[in-house]
């Protein structure tokens, strides 16, 4: 199948109307708060949150610690947790899809734990652990590590049974189909799953830091809205947001890398 | 999910084999047994030795809590009471967003001039975790029902749409090849090929939804409420009685599994033309 590149030229208006539209909504953001539309103590405007950035780099009021911390706390954690929930759920995740015994002795438990909204341990974790990294990163970890193994798992179960009966016939152990066939052709799945893990960290991260934490950006918002600095609050969500969006851009990046050669 | 033709040609035959021990021993449900008393032993021992002092409850006490709040009024309501605000919060925010985001969606993916004026905003909300709009959701609407109703509203959109799109664009152009051969015009492809072949990828958004539904409900209640499960939890915490926590987070999950249910047979009664992998 091999198709003709065609360069079909766009129209004006298409490469326009993203920017416009981008445009027009921080104008009308703008404009509604600047012209009192919306009070001031409901939504900052775009400018005031620029220059409430500007002023949190240094100053540590009225939280008690400036952006750098709060942003290196929330990222220590998210990672931390991300990395346990990847260095235990692939491999578990990979296990459960190829050996009987494994997804027998694990899936009754997973699936047990998986409909539990990871934000419902918090008050567990506070009584287990306080308020400090610890329970913070338990919870994430409790967050990555279920797409963590429902990918990998169904990654393995999809492996082309063609294939497998191909090794056989060759003469492949049962090892060698799992480590060379199934988890190479699971990886696709694999990847998907750092995206999702990704997600789901981030965004249990901002619950936890919410109900229960002393910094942290999820901390920056809760106390944005208690001094009611809407200000504040809308700086955190878009901190939250964009460096969230970093993240997944380099994960994005890093697959496309390591999976050049195989198909999605 | 596979296109290969490979994966529907697997040998159904069953081999029957002598009974031995080890086919007994590695058994699926007499694994998924053990490793549910293990689990639940090993619980019970746990919270008996005291290892995280009285911060666990055994699993009996548990039941006996959530026994307790079906006849005893909890902060003016009994489990019933509770379970209800906390569904009824889901479904009116889950249904607003469903209703908005999957024809938006749609029309995204068949229309560029929409796409091009909604994806910009779309993505520049995406990466945002609705959790995040808790506190803002309270300065704008106070802490009544709105408030909670709006984070629902916020947590379930950006699913349906992403997957309703994304569910559109994924069709497979052969599909729309042949109904073109067939001799139908753009309103045939978009109701008989574009809408049914998306419908499974609609269904997964909604599924997503759901439990980003539950996780958001859950973060408004223990962020201000009172009642709902998540109230229970938040009570729980306060009080630290963990009997309470634990019975509300099992009740949460309980809820959780029966609305994923309850959409997934919807999926089977509506699309049934859907493909599944065997033992998923």
């Amino acid at each position: 199948m091999a198709y003709k590149e065609v360069e079909v030229k766009q129209p004006l208006m298409l490469t326009i109307l993203p920017y416009v539209s981008i445009i027009a909504f921080f104008a009308l953001w703008e404009l509604v708060v600047q012209t009192g539309f919306i009070p001031d103590t409901l939504l900052a405007a775009p400018s005031t949150v620029v220059k409430t950035f500007i002023v949190k780099l240094h100053d540590i009021n009225p939280d008690g610690a400036t952006m750098g911390t709060h942003a290196w706390t929330s990222i220590q954690e998210a990672f931390l947790g991300y990395a346990l929930s990847l260095l235990i759920g692939i491999p578990l995740g990979l296990c459960m899809g190829w050996f009987k015994v494994v997804e027998g002795l694990c899936r009754p438990i997973f699936e047990l734990i998986r409909p539990i909204p990871p934000i419902a341990w918090i008050p567990l974790t506070v009584f287990w652990f306080g308020i400090g990294l610890t329970g913070k990163v338990f919870i994430i970890w409790i967050a990555g590590i279920v797409p963590c193994v429902i990918n990998s798992w169904v990654g393995v179960r999809m492996t082309n049974p063609t294939l497998i009966q191909m090794a056989r016939t060759y003469g492949a152990s049962d090892w060698q189909i799992f480590t060379q066939l199934c988890i190479p052709s699971a990886l696709p799945m694999v990847f998907g799953a750092l995206q999702l893990a990704l997600t789901y960290c981030w965004t249990n991260l901002v619950g936890a830091e919410l109900l229960a934490a002393d910094s942290g950006l999820g901390y920056l918002i809760t106390m944005g809205g208690r001094v009611a600095r809407p200000d504040i609050v809308v700086l955190g969500m878009i901190c939250v947001g964009v460096s969230g969006a970093i993240i997944g851009f380099v994960i994005d990046q890093v697959e496309k890398k390591l999976l050049a050669g195989i198909r999605r | 999910m596979s296109n290969s033709i490979a994966n529907e040609t697997i040998n159904h035959s069953k081999n029957k084999e002598p009974f031995s021990i080890v086919r007994l021993l590695t058994n699926t449900y007499f694994l998924n047994a053990v490793s549910l008393i293990a689990f639940f032993l090993l619980w019970d021992y746990v919270a008996r030795e005291r290892i995280f002092h009285d911060s666990l409850a055994r699993p009996l006490e548990v039941v006996d809590q959530i026994v307790r709040l079906t006849q005893i009024k909890y902060a003016g309501t009994n489990l019933w009471g509770h379970i209800w605000a906390s569904t009824q919060r889901i479904v009116i925010g889950f249904f607003l967003a469903a209703i908005v985001a999957v024809p938006l969606g749609l029309f995204m993916a068949l229309n560029k001039y929409v796409n091009a004026i909604v994806k910009p905003l779309f993505d520049l909300f995406k990466p945002m975790p609705p959790i995040a709009w808790c506190t803002i959701a309270v300065l704008w609407f106070g802490i009544g029902e709105t408030s909670k109703v709006f984070i629902i509203i916020i947590g379930s959109f950006v699913p349906c749409l992403l997957n309703a799109y994304n569910g559109v664009r994924l069709v497979d152009p052969e599909l729309y090849d042949v109904i073109r051969v067939l001799g139908g015009s753009r309103r045939d492809e978009i109701f008989h090929v574009c809408f049914p072949a998306s419908f499974p990828a609609v269904f997964a958004g909604l599924q997503i939804s759901l439990s980003v539904a539950w996780t958001c409900v859950l973060a408004a209640e223990l962020v201000n409420s009172r009642e709902g499960m998540g109230f229970l939890i938040k009570r729980g915490m306060d009080t630290h009685k963990p009997e309470l926590v634990l019975g509300g987070m099992l009740l949460i999950a309980a809820a959780a599994w029966l609305t994923s249910q309850l959409v997934s047979l919807l999926e089977r009664k509506l699309c049934p033309w859907k493909r599944t992998i065997d033992n998923l």
